[in-house]
């Protein structure tokens, strides 16, 4: 009897171990790319094949695993404008219209490369169960699949580095395998408070070869909010978190 | 040997510039001060816009006759729009000042004209992120139809055709209270609204003499955006209503609204010319739904029951009536009927789709052919009393900085006796070029 219990503990074991240590493991790389609530400013490029660039400039706050705003303050015919995401609720609001209107996350409130789900990105543990891990000598390979079928890509292929625990590469894919897009996380910086990340975060997708979107961070820190900012009816008053 | 020396420091200098270059490009690709983005207290901003417009008439149309019995100008007739629309605001610890001032200019086969209007004009505060207090000129926007809100008791009607464009407010003192939850219900906010209707103060709005009460429940409540509106007072006819909205799936968004007024009054003409009063309970919905497929097409389909809407035989009477009182005017030079039914459009057979059943649907494809902030867009009005309907065809671009271009066309549908059919264009192409500062 004694025997079996211990082969049984033997043969089932590592699985839920190594399991856990892809979850743990994804918490840390959430963690150490943001802090759970904070506040960013942040600048989307997006680049044309022939050098030509457009340019948004964004406030963001997010809460927790699953609350995330961000509000439009460059150029002037984008300002203005805000974005929330609650879990996978996510509404739009344009001065313009004076209502805030629901989006999808496979949509782009900015066009390029960069949806909805990249600009309002929530941890990605939150969204992900981790399926397998790899290691090299330098990088975790994450093999990730979406919780739910909200979820803006089905799987994902994450690179991270081994030492700071920070993604590097990121290449999302359909649920047949076929790839979207890949994300780069480039140039890491001290943002001060104990943050230290990417300051550049590259796109490119083999659905839009030539083209690339860029978000470059200027300003990342800790910031307590409370849960009424992430709300429809504050939506017109993000500018006032600034 | 100093030619060779002199070549290769040449070449180094040549490629230690060109490095520093392509450096600096790169720093200038990627740089992003946090200075760039320092918060004033006050702001200033809007867009200006030209807008010509060729209109093609006609000339058997029934609103043709009634707008042009006296005057020929011709089949086709052009027009040039001119708008300066301006936000302002000033922020000081918990009040904000906002002002929207919206000034339109038309020159048309009518001569020149000038509008300026304040579209807004508010004083608000918010003394914590859960209570704020707003007094002043404000477009609540409520509802969550495309085209059409029924439930939008305290807004202007917004024109089908062009959803989007901001709308002048009515005077108000308003609050909101918002809650947050954890579990299924998310967030509640409450937003009541006072109203009053005298001359000179809202006096467009409804009956005078009131103070009418309104106010907007809003639940997200297991994923799904509800809100329950109402408005009573006397100006207009007590009503309540709910809106209901979801994201589906990643791609795919479901809305609805529900309207019931009490006791609305309808004008409308009877076959004889006489012009009757109805007075009856309506109800009013629509029933949409967003949907955006793996090419980047965003479809947008809505169905809108007007509860209020006058029947087929009713819009008949009135245009067969307007071809009578034309008829008359041509044999005898007397135009009271005529006037009488211009007077009558604009209490309700001249409004934006006066019927009773509507279907909208447009289609939009996201940067076809690669190209970045092209969207190409078709949108179609179908009234499915007569069946008749307009049909909008346009590219929209955006790629240039602050600069917006949008052309579009409309075509509408030729039926005798019908809405679209029995309008005064039979088509209209215009270019709208918008500049934001």
């Amino acid at each position: 009897m004694l025997k079996t219990l211990v082969l049984l503990t033997v043969l089932f074991l590592p699985l839920p171990v190594h399991a856990l240590d892809g979850t743990q493991l994804l918490k840390q790389v959430d963690r150490n790319l943001n802090p759970e609530s904070y506040e960013s400013y942040r600048k989307l490029i997006n680049i044309e094949p022939d050098g030509r660039k457009k340019e948004y400039t964004l406030f963001t706050v997010k809460k927790g695993v699953d609350k995330i705003a961000s509000l439009f303050i460059a150029p002037a015919s984008e300002k203005g404008r805000s974005t929330l995401r609650l879990g996978e609720n996510m509404w739009l609001y344009i001065p313009n219209v004076g209502k805030p209107v629901r989006i999808t996350s496979l949509q782009s409130v900015v066009g390029g490369i960069f949806n909805n789900a990249d600009i309002l990105q929530l941890d990605y543990a939150s969204e992900y169960n981790v399926e397998k891990v790899e290691e090299t000598d330098r990088e975790y390979l994450l093999h990730l699949k979406a919780k739910t079928r909200t979820v803006a890509y089905d799987r994902l292929k994450f690179c991270a580095d081994k030492a700071r625990k920070l993604p590097t590469r990121i290449e999302c894919l359909t649920e047949t395998g076929m790839l979207i897009k890949t994300i780069y996380f480039k140039k890491i910086k001290e943002f001060g408070g104990g943050i230290v990340r990417p300051a550049v975060v590259e796109t490119d997708s083999p659905l839009y070869k030539g083209y690339k979107s860029v978000m470059i961070f200027a300003g990342i820190k800790k910031r307590t909010l409370k849960d009424e900012i992430f709300t429809l009816t504050f939506m017109p008053n993000f500018d006032s978190l600034r | 040997m100093n030619t060779f020396r002199l070549t290769t420091l040449s070449l180094f200098l040549g490629v230690a510039i060109l490095a520093l270059y392509v450096n600096d490009a790169f720093s200038e690709e990627y740089g992003f001060d946090i200075s760039e983005v320092e918060k004033k207290p006050y702001h200033l901003g809007g867009y200006i816009e030209f807008r010509p417009v060729l209109f093609g008439l006609d000339r058997d149309a029934a609103l043709y006759k009634l707008k042009f019995y006296n005057r020929d100008e011709g089949e086709i007739i052009g027009e040039y729009n001119g708008k300066f629309q301006v936000d302002g605001s000033l922020e000081k610890g918990i009040g904000r000042l906002f002002v929207r001032i919206n000034s339109d200019y038309r020159n048309s086969y009518q001569g020149d004209s000038f509008l300026t209007t304040f579209y807004e004009g508010y004083l608000s505060l918010k003394p914590s992120s859960s209570f704020s207090l707003a007094m002043g000129k404000r477009s609540l926007r409520w509802g969550k139809g495309y085209a059409w809100n029924p439930a939008a008791f305290l807004d202007r009607p917004k024109d089908p055709e062009d959803p989007e464009l901001s709308q002048e407010g009515f005077i108000v003192a308003s609050a909101d209270y918002i809650k947050s939850f954890s579990g299924p219900l998310q967030t509640l906010s409450l937003t009541p609204v006072l109203l009053p209707v005298y001359d000179g103060l809202n006096d467009d709005f409804g009956k005078l003499h009131h103070i009418n009460v309104g106010g907007k429940l809003y639940l997200l409540l297991y994923d799904t955006d509800l809100d329950f509106i109402f408005l009573t007072g006397g100006s207009k006819t007590t009503s309540w209503g709910f809106d209901v909205s979801r994201n589906i799936t990643t791609n795919f968004e479901m809305h609805g609204e529900f309207a019931f007024l009490s006791g609305f009054q309808k004008r409308y003409l009877a076959p004889d010319g006489r012009i009757l009063a109805r007075e009856f309970d309506a109800t009013s919905w629509l029933a949409g739904i967003r949907y955006l497929t793996e090419q980047d097409t965003t479809c947008i389909v809505e169905y809108y029951r007007n509860g209020v809407g006058f029947s087929g035989g009713e819009t008949r009477d009135y245009f067969a009536f307007v071809n009578g009182a034309y008829d008359t005017y041509r044999a005898t030079g007397d135009d009271d009927q005529l006037r009488k039914a211009a007077g009558l459009a604009e209490v309700g057979y001249g409004r934006m789709n006066p019927m009773r059943d509507y279907l909208y649907a447009r289609v939009s494809q996201k940067e076809p052919f690669d190209i970045l902030y092209l969207t190409p867009a078709i949108t179609a009005i179908v009234n499915l009393n007569d069946g008749s309907f307009s049909l909008s065809p346009e590219l929209f671009y955006t790629g240039i900085t602050n600069w917006e271009l949008r052309l579009k066309g409309t075509l509408l549908e030729e039926g005798s006796l019908t809405e679209f059919g029995e309008k005064q264009n039979d088509f209209r192409v215009e270019l709208r070029v918008r500049y934001y500062f």
